[in-house]
Formats: structure tokens, C-alpha cells, sequence
């Protein structure tokens, strides 16, 4: 088992090094970010100067080594737009994030459970049906599109809950429901199949006979040994929340790490692109090793293959 | 399943009980904003593009008033004058006047802070020309300072003053000596109306008032709240929820707002949507005169600025004719400088400058801050030059890539736009400078030695009434050779709560005066 983690963590340390060359070359390939902070006005004089302050008058070479030395000590400079350290702007960000993450993580999972349980109970019929639609719906509708069809409505014409930003729970649920609803849509699918599976079974079909009322049939035996799946996806799912959130984060007005990776790119902020993109990174790399090393402890073939 | 129906309950109760927030009679003031720009909260690496929310922590030296005239009762200065030879600029301070720490404001501030402005580490607007023209700051007294310049010059007072960038902004020396230039970033200390209190970036600014302040009195707002909320639908929604007073707000919304009684305040020409040709012209169809003018017959202003921009644009006809400096220089629009919508005429130029069978052309394609319609109007812009038979050719990039390969003049006759805030005759001197002169090398679009004998004219010219002759001139020069193609002036909307009340939102670029709003005086 240690030999299988030890294998997975070089694996996930060295897909960081090489995405610290990529994000270094990619973010450099976008433009110069003085064309952006410099007025119009500017003199040459003025671009000379601030080139050099920021450290942009380097060689590429001398600029990459001086980006992964400190950014092994956990400093990743200094933001070109905010002119604050870019460790500050993440710091401040990324819980935004996750407990935006969290919040849709949790609905979306309450939502999901009783929809693919019902629907695999009721397969083929019209309850069976309505919860496809939802999932459809879920993962078919455009995010923008739905976050801003629950501003205008939910928040602007009924003013039922926040529109933007984060002032209390309330502010949560649209934002959270928005990111949250493409999950629900692949949860519930999941488990419904994870439940068409089970139905079947040897020992649901045992539990019948027994006599065990049907409501504990279906939401303790087949809902249990159906969520090994599910379970081991959610934390997939909740990374893919925390780092894809850039337009609910935009259209909420949410500070998360998503609209900041938006600034950044639009200001072409090369320290916080590099430092938000390792940070998303290394968030799916720690998601996914989880993952692996769950699976590898539920089922003993895939830790002997390793 | 029991525990699943209570959380779901919950969480249903929470979206109950929570309803909109009252607008009515609030003590803060909070402003929702498209763009926060850099977020910086320290004016050497902000520039003009932030003065809106630091004009409120800072006092500048010399004031404006919202309409763009310098202020004897806006600035630390309360007078200011030239030596004989206009090489010593003279200021008197106001006494009395303490920073949020306590500190008294005197004249070894303005001094330190003036260096500061100009200094390697600046990168506001003008910083670099300040450099170049300032020899020295003396300051005899504490209540007064003197600036000697290194030509005889008038622009020192405005260069400082509101109407302009952040050079003029005075800051508490001790305070930043003490703490250092990183913490006064983070936690800035001015002499303003309102003091700051905290910064989220990505989220929001938030001020709280002074007492009572010299250039308000006893503010009307106990805080002033920036909100950077970058959709417009959920700025609309704030408003409508009374959880905004002030929001930005495109021009083909203004309608159905107007409809719901939000009151709009529009800053009238804010900025001027002009077109322009990458240089060199050598070898462009371009270099002929008379197809720049044809271009310029081509396009329908009128159209334009109904169509594309909802009838909140007016028809501009001067390349780079920035409205607010006419009063200034004296300059008037006549009749024949209008461009009228004339394809027929503009064919025949074409044909009579040898392109009758039309030039093929590249036109950049990109959206702006405060210009959501840029892509529209410039597919708009190629439509029109095409039924004159010009093969345009439509380039969506992001403005750095155009103002890259404009800097580096790769693709030369290529067009591309700028909305350029509105400004003052100084302003305007200053954007002249940089775009139609040809010593401004990369910047400059025009390369004319008529344009740049009379800017150097301009530069050296202490008379105010001198300067004015010699910029009409220049405007007209830019009108007759049909430097670029002006296209519309753009009125920029701000939609105000119920309550707000009057609020003359003024003619200073990036500046709203918000101070003037919670003024008690």
C-alpha cells in the first residue's frame, strides 16, 4: 500500500514540474502585462522603468528558475495588477472557493440521492423520466445562462435571496445551486445505474424474503453498497467544483480563486496565472491521489497491480 | 430520510426569510462597479484609471470641480502662482489640514509625495513628463511650496490637480517612511473625506468617513462601499433589491430602467470612439488623403449611434477631438466639418485615387472597459466600408495584441479603436502628444511634421490664449488630412437607487465625485 502511494505522489509531483514549464511558457505567450497597467500616455522611459521594478526585463530562463526556487518556499512574487503578493490574493481567495465548493457539494448531494434512488426504484416510469429531464437539464444548460436566469428572477424580480457576493448562508444558495446543479445531474445518474445494479442482487432479493420492509430494502442495502461508486466520485467532483467555477464566481460576484484566474488571465498577471493554475493543480493532483488510495483500500486488485 | 426533509426544509426557510434590504434613509453609500481596474490603493501604481475611489481617501494639491475647472476650494491649495518666467510654480497650502493619523499636512508632504509620483516605481499617467520638466521642489515654508521646472511651462497646476492623473495626490511622508511603501499599499493614509477601512480584493472597498472634512463638511454617507460586481444583470438585480445606490450600466439598458424609475445619471460624451491606421503609411492605400476621407464618408454615424449604441452616442468628426478641451481652446465644430454619410462620394474618391476596384484592409475587433459593444460596431465599421468596395477583414483579438502590433507597427494599415475618456485641455495636449506626434514614435498615428511643429510650439508657450490658436489648428489639421476616423462620442450611464438624490457626476475623467454627493455644505 505504501509502495502504490509513494508510485502515485512521484507521479502527481512530477506532473507539477512539467505544468510549471507550461504555465511559464503559456502565460508569457499571451502578451506583455505593461500594455494593460500602463496608461496610454506611458513614455518608453515609463515601460523601461516598470519592467524593470517588476522583473520583467530578466531572461525567460533566469525568470523560470527564480518562479520554481521561490515557489518551492511557497512564494510565487508579487501580483503585476494587485502589486500585492500573490500568496496574500490566494489566501484570501481560495476559501471562498471551497466553501463555495462545499455548500454546492452538500445541496447537490441531497439533491442527487433521493432522485436516483427514486429513479432507480421507479425505472420507466414517469417519476423515472422526470429525473433524466432534471439531469439533462443539469448537464445540457449553459452555466451563465442559468446563473443569470436566477439573478434576474430569483434575485432581481421575487428578491427572495442575495444576488452577489458573500454576506451570510443566504448568499450561498443561488450560487451554490448553480454550480451544484451539472453535479446533481451526474450523481443522480450514477447512482441510479449503481442502484439498477444491486436491485438484482442475491442478497436484496434475500432481504425480501426475510421480509425486511421495502423503504429499509432500498435506503439501507441497495442505497449503501450503490454509494461505493458515488462516494468515490465526489471527491472528483468536488475539485472539479473548486477549480470551474470561474463564471458562477464572475456572475455571482463571488472572490474566488475562479475570477481571480480570470483577472489574472485578462491582465495578463503572469504570477498569479502561474500560482492560481499550480494551486488548482495541485487541489485535483490531492483529489485524485485521495481517490486512488481509497479505491486501492477498498479493492485489494488494484493495490497489487500498482 | 426524516433528517434529509429537515435540512431541505432549512434550507428553504433560510430563502424565506431573507428579503430585500431597504434602501430607504441608509447611512452608506455603496457603488457597484463593472470593473475595479488595477485595485491598487497607493496612487504611484494606480494612475487615473483609480481615482474614483482614491479621490475620496486623498486630497489632491490643486482641486477641480466636477465640471473640469481648477478650484481654490477643492485642493490643498488655496492659490497658486507662476514667477515671471513660468519656471516657478508657487503653492499656497491650507492650514489646518491633518492626515487620518493626526498629522499635520505641510508642504514637506507635497514635496515628498510629488517625488514619489515621478519616481522609477510610479506608473501612473505622467509620471514620465513630470520627470522630465521638474528640476526642483523647494519648500520655504510649511504652509507653502514651490516647484521650478526646468522650461517655462502652465501645465504644472493641472498635472497636480484632480482633473488629471494621481501626481497630485499628497501623502503622509512620516506615516510611509515609517511603515514602509508595502504596508501603506495594504492600509493607505490619506487627508480625504473618507478613511479606509478594508479591501477584499476581487469583491470590494470600504470607506468610512471623517468627522467632518474641509471639503465636504460632516459627510452625508458614514460609509462608502465599492463593489466590484463584473455581471450587469446581478448590478441591475442589487439595484433592484436596494442593496446598491449606484451602478454602472450598459447604454441598451437605460430604457427599461428609466421605465422602472431608476433615475440614470449620464456623463454626456465620457469618452470619443475614434479609428485610426497602423503607421507607417508608405505603400498603403492610405497614404492618399482622399481615401482616408472616402472611409469617412462611408460610415453612418447617425445610424451607428442608435443602432449599436441604444441613441446614447452623438456623431463625432474630429480624429482624436476630445469635447471637453473645445471650451478651452476655443474650438468650435462648423458645419463643413461634419462628415456627412456619403458611400457615392467616397466610391468616386476611391476610384479617383486609383482603387476603384477597392484595397483590401484589417480591422481589429476587440471589446473595451466601458465599450461592451466593441466587437458590434467594429463588424458595423466593415460592413459599411464594404459596400463602398473596400475587402475588409474582420481580426477578433484582446486589446493588448492590437496595442501590441499597433506599438510594433507589424501590420501597417491596419485599423483599430480606442474609447478615449474625455478630458481637459492639458489632457488633451498630453493624449495629442502621444498619438500625433511623431517623436512619441510607437504611440503616434498620424506622423505629420505640420502637427509636430506646432505641438513643439505648444510645449514651449507659456500663453494661454497662444496655446489655444495653436490647438485649434491642430484639431483642424487632424479634421482636414482625415487623420483617423472618428466615429461617435459615447454617453456612459450610471443608474442610481430611488433615493439617491442629486449628484452631478461631472466632466473629470475616471472621476464620478462621489465627495460631492455626500457633501453636507
Amino acid at each position: 500500500m505504501i509502495r502504490f502511494v509513494l508510485a502515485r505522489l512521484v507521479q502527481s509531483l512530477v506532473a507539477l514540474a512539467i505544468l510549471t514549464v507550461v504555465v511559464f511558457v503559456l502565460a508569457r505567450a499571451t502578451g506583455d502585462p505593461l500594455q494593460l497597467i500602463l496608461p496610454m500616455s506611458a513614455s518608453e522611459e515609463d515601460y523601461a522603468n516598470a519592467r524593470q521594478y517588476l522583473g520583467l526585463d530578466r531572461p525567460y530562463v533566469e525568470q523560470y528558475f527564480s518562479f520554481v526556487g521561490r515557489a518551492l518556499t511557497g512564494d510565487f512574487g508579487n501580483s503585476l495588477r494587485a502589486r500585492r503578493p500573490v500568496v496574500e490574493l490566494i489566501r484570501d481567495r481560495l476559501p471562498n472557493s471551497l466553501k463555495l465548493a462545499a455548500f454546492a457539494m452538500t445541496a447537490s448531494l441531497l439533491m442527487a440521492f433521493p432522485l436516483g434512488v427514486i429513479a432507480a426504484v421507479h425505472k420507466g416510469t414517469a417519476i423515472d423520466r422526470a429525473a433524466q429531464v432534471i439531469a439533462v437539464l443539469g448537464q445540457s444548460l449553459p452555466t451563465f445562462w442559468v446563473a443569470i436566469v436566477l439573478i434576474e428572477v430569483v434575485a432581481g424580480r421575487l428578491q427572495w435571496l442575495p444576488a452577489a457576493g458573500i454576506d451570510g448562508f443566504a448568499s450561498y444558495v443561488l450560487p451554490g445551486f448553480t454550480l451544484g446543479w451539472f453535479v446533481v445531474a451526474g450523481m443522480m445518474r450514477l447512482l441510479r445505474s449503481s442502484m439498477l445494479e444491486v436491485l438484482d442482487t442475491e442478497y436484496v432479493k434475500l432481504a425480501r424474503v426475510k421480509g425486511v420492509v421495502e423503504r429499509r430494502v432500498v435506503w439501507l442495502h441497495e442505497l449503501k453498497n450503490a454509494l461505493i461508486t458515488v462516494v468515490t466520485f465526489a471527491g472528483i467532483y468536488f475539485s472539479i467544483l473548486v477549480t470551474t467555477a470561474i463564471v458562477v464566481e464572475t456572475v455571482f460576484a463571488w472572490p474566488g480563486l475562479g475570477r481571480l484566474a480570470y483577472e489574472a488571465i485578462t491582465s495578463r498577471d503572469f504570477p498569479v496565472i502561474q500560482a492560481v493554475v499550480l494551486t488548482t493543480a495541485a487541489i485535483v493532483a490531492l483529489v485524485n491521489l485521495s481517490v486512488d488510495c481509497l479505491y486501492a483500500f477498498i479493492d485489494p486488485r488494484i493495490r497489487y497491480a500498482g | 430520510m426524516t433528517i434529509y426533509l429537515a435540512i431541505v426544509a432549512a434550507l428553504l426557510s433560510i430563502t424565506l426569510v431573507v428579503g430585500p434590504v431597504a434602501a430607504q434613509g441608509k447611512p452608506e453609500l455603496t457603488v457597484a462597479l463593472s470593473s475595479f481596474s488595477t485595485e491598487v490603493l497607493d496612487p504611484v501604481l494606480g494612475g487615473h484609471i483609480v481615482k474614483y475611489y482614491l479621490s475620496l481617501m486623498f486630497d489632491y494639491l490643486v482641486g477641480t470641480t466636477p465640471d473640469g475647472l481648477p478650484s481654490k476650494d477643492g485642493g490643498l491649495a488655496t492659490r497658486w502662482e507662476p514667477s515671471q518666467d513660468h519656471r516657478r510654480w508657487t503653492f499656497h497650502l491650507r492650514k489646518g489640514v491633518k492626515f487620518h493619523t493626526g498629522e499635520e499636512v505641510t508642504s514637506e508632504d507635497v514635496k515628498w509625495s510629488l517625488q514619489r509620483a515621478i519616481g522609477k516605481r510610479s506608473t501612473t499617467g505622467y509620471a514620465g513628463p513630470l520627470r522630465t520638466l521638474i528640476q526642483d521642489i523647494e519648500t520655504p515654508a510649511p504652509d507653502r511650496v514651490v516647484i521650478v521646472t526646468k522650461e517655462p511651462t502652465l501645465i504644472i497646476p493641472t498635472y497636480l490637480s484632480r482633473s488629471l492623473s494621481t501626481e497630485g495626490m499628497v501623502l503622509p511622508k512620516k506615516y510611509i517612511e515609517a511603515n514602509g511603501d508595502d504596508v501603506f499599499a495594504r492600509k493607505p493614509v490619506g487627508s480625504g473625506p473618507y478613511r479606509f477601512v478594508e479591501q477584499v480584493t476581487g469583491s470590494h472597498i470600504k470607506l468610512t468617513a471623517v468627522d467632518s472634512h474641509w471639503r465636504i463638511g460632516a459627510p452625508k454617507y458614514k460609509t462608502v462601499t465599492f463593489k466590484l460586481v463584473p455581471e450587469e444583470t446581478t448590478r441591475i438585480a442589487l439595484l433592484r433589491r436596494g442593496e446598491v445606490d449606484i451602478a454602472d450600466v450598459s447604454r441598451d439598458r437605460v430604457a427599461e430602467l428609466e421605465r422602472e424609475g431608476f433615475p440614470i445619471h449620464m456623463r454626456k460624451e465620457e469618452a470619443i470612439l475614434t479609428m485610426w491606421w497602423i503607421l507607417p503609411r508608405d505603400g498603403m492605400p492610405t497614404k492618399d488623403r482622399r481615401v482616408r476621407e472616402a472611409l469617412n464618408l462611408a460610415v453612418d454615424r447617425g445610424e451607428l449611434a442608435q443602432s449599436i449604441f441604444a441613441g446614447k452616442a452623438d456623431p463625432a468628426f474630429i480624429p482624436m477631438g476630445l469635447s471637453w478641451s473645445y471650451r478651452d481652446f476655443g474650438f468650435k465644430l462648423t458645419p463643413e466639418m461634419q462628415y456627412p454619410y456619403d458611400p457615392a462620394r467616397a466610391k468616386k474618391l476611391l476610384a479617383e485615387a486609383g482603387y476603384g476596384g477597392g484595397f483590401s484592409m484589417d480591422v481589429y475587433a476587440y471589446q473595451l472597459p466601458g465599450l461592451p459593444e466593441g466587437k458590434a460596431f467594429a463588424e458595423a465599421m466593415t460592413g459599411y466600408w464594404q459596400k463602398i468596395g473596400v475587402q475588409t477583414k474582420l481580426i477578433p483579438v484582446d486589446y493588448p495584441a492590437f496595442r501590441k502590433n499597433w506599438f510594433d507597427r507589424k501590420t501597417p494599415g491596419a485599423m483599430g479603436y480606442y474609447n478615449i475618456a474625455n478630458r481637459d485641455w492639458i489632457g488633451t495636449y498630453a493624449l495629442i502628444e502621444k498619438m500625433a506626434y511623431s517623436k512619441s514614435k510607437a504611440s503616434d498615428v498620424v506622423n505629420d511634421p505640420e502637427i509636430d511643429g506646432m505641438l513643439e510650439q505648444v510645449l514651449r508657450q507659456t500663453d494661454k490664449d497662444k496655446i489655444g490658436v495653436l490647438m485649434r489648428n491642430v484639431y483642424t489639421r487632424l479634421r482636414s488630412e482625415h487623420y483617423g476616423v472618428p466615429v461617435v462620442y459615447l454617453h456612459s450611464p450610471y443608474a442610481a437607487s430611488k433615493t439617491l438624490g442629486k449628484w452631478n457626476i461631472g466632466t473629470v475623467m475616471y472621476d464620478f465625485f462621489i465627495d460631492e454627493l455626500a457633501s453636507s455644505k
